[in-house]
């Protein structure tokens, strides 16, 4: 510690500094005000980041999980390719906003921006979180942006699943089939030929056993929990003649095919046959797993086959319907995501204007434009019968996988399932149990139906089928 | 410092009876004070608006339903009666409570190994010291994907290393006996060399006169660690404790892992009570049910934090 002659020096010394006009005292007591001030100053500014929720009815924002992802992949450029259209040709704007697809599918993003009221104009929804949206009266009724022509063009019962009390809430964008994935050299590295690609549950089995090897699973499942591994599960719910609600609307899960189809993943798992835990971003990514040799076969979607022509050109594979159990019949889950717009936006009708230009689009550039998702920068099962016969018209389902999907999988599928979050979880938890913990399937599909029960008699939303 | 010196500048003017010396003080003491709010007002408001204010909330939320699409109602209770109905909640309280069990004692032991390891002096002692709290400078969720990596089932690098001595079909993230204890471990080592440094820091408090008059009478290693370092080091271990049964309960490590790595899964063996809340939250859109949940969790972080000062006697480690 200095002397107090030492210290006064100091002092003055200090003071010299500073002076004239500002005293140490008076610059610390400014500092301490700007500190103050800064955050508060900055907690009042209005600026809102570029594509952010809650418009001013001229500039739409549209949040999706493809583009501007800034990687110039196709399916981004797609979509950067449609609002640049839009916005060349119409005074209202349309902002893209891109969200990760783990943080779209089960992150917070989307949901506390509705929560918050600065939802996005236009966004894109899953059939397995429609009714969450639906029921939440975000979704804006799009009957009136949409002519009966348009309605017409719409093939079979896609636009079911979009209903809600006679209103329009979606435009579905693409149909994806589930399907069984093999790798030829696989199969020929194991002694079997394409004619062994399992046509039963029992073959699936042996079948995957005899594929199965050190560095390689038989066939590859969706393990991780949620809405997503729900609907690659429920065909297998389907083909044993199982369901989770009957037509009047009560809960039939606790049934003797549904414990067969819970038993069948819980099987697959205990043989060593599927990995308890998938690479890449799980069962739905096939260059991430089958294209890495991680496994010899993979139940996915049609959109796979873009990806493997995009990620692993020379890739030897082909597909296959999945595979049926003794006595059932065939069928797949169509999955597949549409356009929606906020009902509580600050320009809703300029919002289902955009979904319907984009969507069902009839002059040839809209339907060029579908025929381009569904058949060049992805792959789909088109939703408009117009779209179809241009993709038929080029050639696109002549030969390969895509053929397959069209003339093979596809007419046996089933719309995906809309259930709420308090239907697929009970569901989830049983499917969980069964094929991961190793629970016996009558347990636990005896705890989801009590849940099921228990939900579904106090449940007063939109219609679950 | 400055207030020394300008206390001893005003002691030179102070008269006989200290009067004027005392009204200048409490002139400058009012300044000062200002001066020492207007420095701590940012931090009161940020708590006020991003903690007290959040917890207030919380709470008033747990007594209404609300679909997070702005319509609410009141159901008075009926979230915390729903809780005894709940065999979910059961199940993510306890993985909480097995999580914490494991994560703050073996976080503590292999902080403290650490710190002890690298305490004294030796040649690259700070390319060791860097190595060990390298995972700390990490995000959560790049330290996730690199382990999803290397537990890969069957083909990671974890699997094969342990397929040499026939442990090479386990599955550390799909089987639901062993994915809390991959994440345990995850944790404990991505946080191990955060609590090395508070222990050096502790370690460095102690006088080496201590350690050097143990050892003139005779006490080994493990003696001196038992009767000296640990005892001398009880405030360091204090906090560490408390923050990491803080961290453990609150999910500040296991959140991120359990979100990139299990999503509460395989079959709900890693859902912790932040997961869950989470999920209910933002999956579910059971605001009001979260909020109730999250209540719970605060009082269960309380009573453990509580019963940590009630056994150290409110932290006072020298009044005896």
């Amino acid at each position: 510690m200095p002397s107090i002659e030492t210290a006064c020096e100091v002092r003055v010394s200090e003071n010299r500094i500073l002076r004239p006009g500002v005293s140490r005292r008076t610059l610390l007591q400014g500092l301490g005000l700007a500190t103050f001030a800064l955050p508060i100053l900055g907690a009042c500014s209005t600026g809102a980041p570029a594509g952010g929720g809650g418009g001013n009815g001229k500039k739409l924002s549209f949040w999706n999980f493809y583009g501007d992802s800034g990687n110039g992949e196709p399916q981004s450029e797609w979509f950067i390719k449609l609002v640049k259209d839009w916005n060349a040709n119409n005074d209202v704007q349309v902002d893209l906003r891109y969200i990760p697809n783990a943080d779209y599918m089960s992150g917070t993003t989307l949901q506390t921006a509705f929560t918050a009221g600065t939802g996005p104009d236009i966004f894109l929804v899953s059939p397995g979180d429609f009714l969450r949206y639906a029921n939440g009266g975000v979704l804006y009724d799009l009957s009136s942006a949409v002519n009966d022509a348009q309605i017409a063009d719409f093939s079979g019962s896609v636009l079911d699943t979009r209903m809600v009390d006679g209103k329009l809430l979606g435009l579905p964008m693409e149909v994806e089939p589930l399907a069984l994935y093999y790798s030829i050299d696989a199969f020929e590295k194991a002694g079997l030929s394409e004619g062994d690609v399992p046509q039963t549950w029992d073959q699936l089995l042996s079948v995957g056993e005899k594929l199965t090897t050190d560095k390689q699973f038989g066939l590859v499942l969706e393990t991780t929990p949620g809405y997503y591994q729900n609907f690659t599960w429920y065909p297998f719910m389907w083909m044993a003649g199982g369901e989770v609600v009957d037509p009047s609307g009560k809960a039939v899960f606790d049934s003797r095919a549904n414990h067969s189809a819970l038993q069948l993943w819980g099987d697959l798992t205990a043989a060593g046959v599927t990995p308890r835990k998938n690479q890449g971003t799980g069962g739905g990514d096939v260059p991430g797993n089958m294209g890495a040799g991680y496994c010899a076969m993979q139940q996915s979607g049609i959109w796979a086959v873009a990806e493997l022509d995009q990620k692993v050109p020379d890739y030897n594979y082909s597909v296959a319907p999945l595979p049926i159990p003794a006595g059932g019949k065939a069928s797949t889950d169509m999955g597949g995501w549409a356009f929606c717009a906020n009902a509580k936006g600050a320009n809703p009708e300029a919002a289902a204007k955009f979904v319907a230009w984009a969507i069902a689009g009839q002059d040839a550039d809209g339907i060029e434009r579908m025929r381009q998702w569904n058949s060049v920068v992805k792959t789909n099962v088109p939703t408009r019968t117009s779209v179809s016969e241009a993709v038929k018209s080029a050639g696109t389902w002549d030969s390969g996988p895509l053929k397959i999907f069209a003339e093979e999988i596809a007419p046996a599928g089933r719309p995906e399932p809309r259930f709420p979050p308090q239907v697929y979880q009970p569901i989830s938890d049983a499917l969980q149990a069964v094929q991961l913990g190793g629970t016996d399937a009558a347990t636990a599909a005896g705890t989801a139906q009590a849940a099921l029960e228990t939900f579904l008699a106090g449940y007063s939303g939109g219609a679950i089928i | 410092m400055a207030i020394l010196v300008d206390r001893a500048l005003e002691d030179e003017d102070e008269d006989d009876t200290g009067r004027s010396w005392r009204g200048r003080v409490s002139a400058r003491q009012r300044r000062e004070t200002a001066v020492g709010w207007a420095f701590m007002l940012p931090d009161a408001i940020g708590l006020m608006i991003f903690v007290v204010l959040p917890i207030i909330v919380a709470l008033a939320v747990a007594f209404f339903s609300i679909d997070g699409f702005g319509q609410a109602r009141f159901v008075g209770l009926d979230n915390f009666v729903r809780m005894g109905s709940d065999p979910l909640l059961v199940n993510s309280l306890a993985v909480t409570l097995i999580y914490a069990g494991c994560y703050v004692p073996l976080v503590f032991v292999a902080g403290l190994a650490l710190a002890l390891l690298v305490q004294r002096p030796f040649p690259g002692i700070g390319i060791v010291r860097t190595l060990f709290f390298l995972p700390n400078v990490m995000s959560l969720v790049v330290i996730a994907i690199l382990w999803q990596f290397m537990l890969t089932d069957k083909t990671g690098f974890v699997p094969r290393g342990l397929s040499t001595v026939g442990l090479g079909d386990i599955s550390w993230l799909g089987n639901p006996t062993y994915a809390l204890a991959a994440i345990i471990m995850i944790s404990v080592w991505f946080q191990a060399g955060y609590q090395m440094l508070l222990f050096l820091g502790g370690l460095g408090d102690i006088p080496n006169e201590y350690h050097d008059a143990a050892k003139l009478d005779g006490a080994g290693w493990w003696q001196r660690l038992f009767w000296i370092t640990l005892p001398l080091l009880k405030p360091t271990s204090f906090f560490i404790a408390v923050t990491s049964i803080i961290g453990a309960v609150t999910g500040m490590q296991a959140f991120d892992l359990v979100f990139v790595l299990t999503k509460g899964g395989p079959a709900n063996s890693t859902m912790t009570m932040p997961f869950y809340i989470y999920q209910q939250a933002f999956s579910y859109n059971d605001y009001g049910y979260a909020a109730a949940l999250t209540t719970l969790l605060v009082g269960v972080l309380v009573l453990a934090v509580g019963v940590t000062f009630a056994a150290t006697k409110g932290a006072r480690f020298h009044a005896e």
